[in-house]
């Protein structure tokens, strides 16, 4: 425990010697508000490391190329990942539950796969390299944060919110009530595709490389991202974030475990899962994708007669 | 070009022996059992150690490695399903219990060295290793031009009698019509008297006795044994086989792991070794566009 | 004129579900749009409301075209509809789902938000109060609004429903079957709401299979069956229409039905009670094969059953009988083991209901035919019965009984290799009850065996249902159609809202004249 010790004894110390670490969480939560997007609007989408794929070899590329300053490469990456979630969300937002799921997974793959390992000017399975950080991440990235994290929580608060809200708890009922379900999907999904890229923007700088691997831009991605919102809770935006910090950190809080760190996570998700399927932040369950014949064990929803 | 069409039909029934297990689970429950891949690799991690390790005869060895595989079936069930059933979870629950149950087993196989507490399971840590030569007899014919090694060939026998003997089961038998009647409607089951736990656990069972036999042969004919060859190798093609052949559908699997075998052999020969992996999750990523029930799934329609 | 349909056409593969159907409502009117069910009127609505496509016809609100129009067009043009199985936005508050009805006259407040300005916070105050009001209007008090709404009773999300439909501010109001499920008083509550919003000028279409709400408020009523407009008039008209009373309420088998009941729209709930004073002398078998005790059923907040007890002796047909909803499926699924009671007792010759398995249930010889007939589709009607063994196998004669149960219902036997679901609906109940057969019951529970059924089909059910009776097995029988069902009940127990409100034999119910008006037909 003495990593969570030096935490508080010496905060400071704890600051300088674990600045990609506190760095990572801050990329992991705008990557895990960028998930809860989707979710809060009922879509079970995995495609947010291909955005981020899109976001970091924007900037990276531009950086090396075209040696443009950080800021505008950042924001090239950003819109440019937007404009894929128009591009891919045109044709896979009227897939549902875990169709939909699987079609980003196919994008993602197709992505990195496809098109990053056999472009050239990607540098292929080698990744490129460039230079880190030019403005002291740690301070830009934490600010990031909580600039997203607040206009996301202001977003579920108005007009958009409150459709996405009724989209996600029942598509009939929303068209019912003058909402356009399809167009409001794909704003969110939009909207999550910016986070998205913004965030692998930024994370491509905490390095020196961009290199396109399963851990990076890959399906291991997509599922961690997805923990990240099902263990932290996706029915308020504050749920992914504790999600990304709780499994940013796994690692330190099994630190005793040695050698057994990933056996002591995988029982820590699964007994978070089975004990508060609704996940650790918020109260109401996440009602995506029920079907309607899922075996209740005790009771079955309330039918007339 | 005749030996690629040979190692295309040889990898699609990899492909399609374990999106069989697959999409079994995902028919009865709608659940995508993200475990099932680390139950591949355990599969073939068991029956390695067991030859290797344990000195015991390949035949012995597989049999107690498939067992070990059905065990595990049971554990998804009631640590990862059930749990989350009884408390009326929504699916994505599942989704993150199963990953949390695969992210276990990888993890112990990885930290198994001589001195660990896993070395009764493995003792090659992260390291890919290959069955000795000799474990297995392994002729190798000439034919043409075609090399054949038994090994290889021998899958796609083993295969097809397998599919067969499943379908059989499914179609003509008392149980198979209770487990179809537990995917189509599972309370109509049980007003039928049919114990629906029981049900899904004997799909779980079925699903990764199948998944860790192909994973025994994909060591045996791969020569590639790792803790990361269920994670490499056949999770994300697993989904995309069964999208193929239309989720839940195990003619469809079937189809659909031949399918992306050859097309992926295909696109190997023609556009070579970098585009082959993208070119199989391009095609699934249109096919669910296009199709999205699949080849042979059938379109659900809510009521209003 | 407000709604115009020309020659509506709907099919789902070969059944036409709307066939042709041309209906009018005029500006300020309720119109009633009634029959029985499965004649296409949930079908409709979903097509003129943009949920399934015109396959003919075309559809005006005044001057606008609605044919091809998506649902959330047709809404934001001024049709806002209920739906007949609730579809509220559970987890949100019931003030929350009035808020999100007023989407489409909301100002977008996305950059105002941003900026938390406080111009939106009076917005959004007036908004609130506005959803307040809207409550208020259909009957449901304050301090519902923070409540989620489905930990709403059943009748409060009805009207809940209806809210969040006039927080649209509708030209039209479609209600699907609004007071489904409701109890006598429950309906008058909901009859006076639907005639208050018509007097404050909000024009209504009203769906409803049950006549006597629709008789007591609509000015004009339009009769479907099969798809087709059987008939388009004033209530009286109607209802002494001869097509209409056969094609609603079937025929009574050898009872004459003269009138629609209900048309004469009397207060029921107090008929009932007082019927329930003069009727009480039900005599319960001392020897009973079933014992309900004090059966009490929740799901979360809402209380289905309420202490319900009653006995079913061997070789009697007893009845449930009471509207929609009013808790009688719930006690079969709570006999067969799918629900757990929260109290009471039910034993079935010896075994603890609430506590054994669904499975166990069955092999022990208590087997439902559950509503909606629940029969494999995507399995042959072979495949179907043989499955239908399952819990008491005996080798060769299995394949007998097979063919027996083929022999009573020759249908079956002719289709034994088409798949379940291409059967009519008829031809599945008969399925559904030959599978019951099967499983060898000593007790067979009959979930609504004629609904949604033509009725040559309906006759056909309950002759066999007597034969069943004949043969020595124990049945009990819930059905809506309490005409029919009196007619072979030995004994009848009438269930409203939860509770056994009176019970008696078969025949003294069904000259009980409340018993008559209140439940006969649907």
């Amino acid at each position: 425990m003495d990593f969570f010790f030096n935490l508080f004894s010496d905060p400071v110390g704890f600051w300088n010697s674990h600045t990609l670490l506190i760095s990572q969480i801050g990329i992991n939560g705008i990557i895990a508000t960028s998930m809860f997007l989707v979710l809060y609007s009922g879509q079970l989408s995995l495609a947010a490391p291909g955005f981020m794929a899109v976001g970091a070899y924007t900037s990276v590329l531009m950086e090396l190329y075209w040696h443009t300053p950080f800021a505008v490469n950042i924001a090239a990456g950003t819109l440019l990942a937007a404009l894929g979630g128009l591009l891919v969300g045109l044709p896979v937002l009227r897939l549902r539950g875990v169709f939909l799921a699987i079609a980003t997974i196919g994008f993602i793959e197709a992505l990195r796969l496809g098109v990053i390992l056999n472009v050239p000017i990607t540098g292929e399975g080698l990744g490129l390299k460039h230079a880190a950080d030019p403005l002291g991440g740690v301070p830009i990235i934490l600010v990031s944060l909580v600039v997203t994290v607040f206009l996301v929580w202001r977003l579920t608060k108005g007009r958009l919110g409150s459709a996405w809200s009724a989209i996600r708890q029942d598509e009939i009922a929303a068209l019912s009530q003058g909402i356009n379900v399809a167009q409001y999907k794909m704003i969110a999904f939009v909207f999550s595709a910016l986070l998205a890229g913004y965030g692998g923007a930024l994370e491509a700088h905490l390095t020196f490389i961009v290199a396109p691997g399963d851990e990076q831009y890959g399906v291991t991605r997509a599922v961690q991202i997805l923990t990240f919102a099902v263990l932290g809770g996706s029915g308020f935006v504050l749920g992914p974030l504790a999600g990304a910090l709780i499994v940013t950190l796994l690692p330190y809080i099994f630190l005793q475990a040695g050698p057994y760190i990933n056996v002591f996570s995988g029982i820590f998700l699964i007994a978070v899962i089975v004990f508060r399927p609704q996940g650790i932040v918020g109260r109401g369950g996440l009602a995506i994708v029920r079907p309607a014949w899922w075996p209740r064990a005790r009771a079955r929803a309330p039918s007339p007669g | 070009m005749d030996q690629q069409i040979v190692n295309a039909i040889f990898i699609g029934s990899i492909y399609a022996l374990f999106a069989v297990g697959y999409t079994l689970v995902f028919g009865i429950l709608d659940i995508l059992n993200l475990a099932h891949s680390a139950v591949f690799m355990l599969g073939a991690a068991l029956t390695y150690s067991l030859v290797v390790n344990h000195g015991q005869p390949f035949a012995v060895a597989c049999i107690l490695g498939i067992a070990a595989s059905a065990f595990m079936g049971l554990v998804i069930e009631y640590v990862c399903l059930r749990p989350l059933r009884r408390r009326q979870a929504p699916p994505i629950a599942a989704l993150i219990s199963t990953i949390g149950l695969a992210l276990v087993i990888v993890a112990a196989i990885e930290q198994g060295t001589s001195s660990s507490i896993f070395s009764w399971l493995w003792v090659d840590g992260a390291n890919s290793v290959a069955f000795p030569a000799g474990t297995v007899p392994n002729p190798i014919w000439h034919i043409g031009d075609l090399t054949l090694e038994a090994s290889k060939v021998a899958i796609i026998p083993i295969t097809i009698a397998l599919m067969l003997v499943l379908g059989y089961v499914m179609r003509y038998t008392q149980v198979g019509r209770g487990l179809r009647a537990v995917a189509e409607n599972p309370r109509a089951a049980r007003l039928m008297g049919l114990d629906v736990d029981r049900m899904i656990s004997l799909t779980l069972v079925i699903s990764s006795a199948l998944g860790g036999l192909a994973g025994i042969m994909f060591g045996v004919a791969l020569g590639d044994i790792s803790p990361y060859i269920g994670r490499d190798n056949v999770e994300v093609r697993g989904l995309a086989v069964i999208v193929l052949g239309g989720m839940g559908s195990i003619p469809g699997a079937v189809i659909g792991g031949y399918l992306l075998g050859v097309v992926e052999v295909l696109t190997l020969v023609t556009l070579g070794s970098g585009a082959s992996g993208g070119v199989a999750f391009a095609a699934l990523f249109l096919m669910l566009v296009l199709r999205p029930q699949g080849l042979f799934g059938t379109r659900l329609r809510e009521r209003i | 004129m407000l709604l115009r349909l020309v020659d509506v056409q709907r099919h789902f593969g070969g059944v036409r579900a709307v066939d042709g159907v041309s209906l009018e409502v005029n500006q300020g009117s309720i119109q009633g749009l009634i029959g029985p069910n499965g004649a296409g009127k949930t079908t409709l609505v979903n097509v003129v409301t943009g949920y399934a496509r015109f396959q003919g016809g075309r559809a005006w609100l005044e001057s606008d075209e609605l044919t091809g129009l998506p649902a959330h067009r047709i809404a934001s043009l001024g049709i806002a509809r209920t739906f007949q199985n609730i579809r509220l936005f559970k987890d949100l508050t019931a003030i929350e789902n009035v808020l999100i009805g007023m989407h489409t006259r909301r100002r977008d407040d996305t950059l105002a938000q941003l900026a938390t300005l406080p111009l939106f916070r009076s917005d959004e105050r007036s908004r609130i109060k506005d959803a307040y009001a809207l409550l208020e209007s259909v009957g449901l008090p304050h301090s519902v609004g923070t409540r989620h709404a489905a930990t709403l009773p059943y009748g409060d999300q009805r009207r809940l429903e209806i809210a969040r439909a006039l927080a649209l501010r509708p030209r039209l109001l479609i209600l699907d079957e609004p007071a489904a499920g409701m109890n006598p008083a429950e309906k008058q509550g909901m009859r006076e709401l639907i005639e208050r919003l018509n007097a404050e000028g909000l024009t209504i279409l009203l769906i409803d299979h049950d006549m006597r709400l629709v008789m007591g408020v609509c000015k004009r009523v339009a009769v479907l069956n099969f798809g087709k407009k059987i008939a388009d008039g004033t209530p009286d008209e109607v209802s002494t229409d001869a097509g209409v009373i056969k094609a609603y309420l079937g025929t009574g088998g050898d009872r004459e039905v003269t009138s629609a009941p209900g048309a004469s729209g009397v207060d029921e709930a107090t008929e009932v009670e007082e019927a329930a004073v003069t009727s009480r002398a039900a005599r319960e078998p001392d020897k009973a094969i079933l014992d309900v005790e004090d059966l009490t059923v929740s799901y979360g907040a809402v209380v289905a059953v309420r202490g319900v007890s009653f006995r079913v002796a061997a070789g009697e047909v007893v009845a449930l009988i009471g509207a929609n909803g009013a808790g009688k499926s719930t006690i079969l699924n709570t006999l067969s083991g799918l629900i757990r009671p929260e109290s009471g007792t039910a034993t079935f010759d010896g075994l603890d209901l609430a506590n054994a398995k669904a499975s166990a249930i069955v092999r022990h010889g208590l087997v439902q035919v559950p509503e909606g007939r629940e029969i494999l589709a995507r399995q042959t009607v072979l495949e179907n019965l043989e499955l239908a063994t399952w819990a008491r196998r005996d080798g060769a004669a299995t394949r007998k009984r097979i063919e027996d149960v083929m022999k009573r219902f020759p249908i079956l036997g002719e289709r034994r290799a088409l798949s379940a679901g291409s059967l009519s609906g008829g031809e599945q109940q008969m399925l559904a009850i030959a599978r019951g057969l099967l499983a060898r019951p000593r007790l067979l529970l009959l979930d609504e065996p004629s609904l949604g059924l033509a009725p040559q089909m309906v006759d056909e059910v309950f002759r066999a249902i007597e034969e069943i009776h004949k043969e020595g097995t124990t049945i009990l029988l819930v059905e809506q159609n309490a005409l029919r069902a009196l007619g072979v009940a030995d004994r009848a127990y009438v269930i409203e809202t939860g509770r056994i409100l009176l019970s008696g034999s078969g025949d003294d119910l069904l000259h009980n004249p409340a018993v008559r008006r209140a439940y006969l037909g649907g």
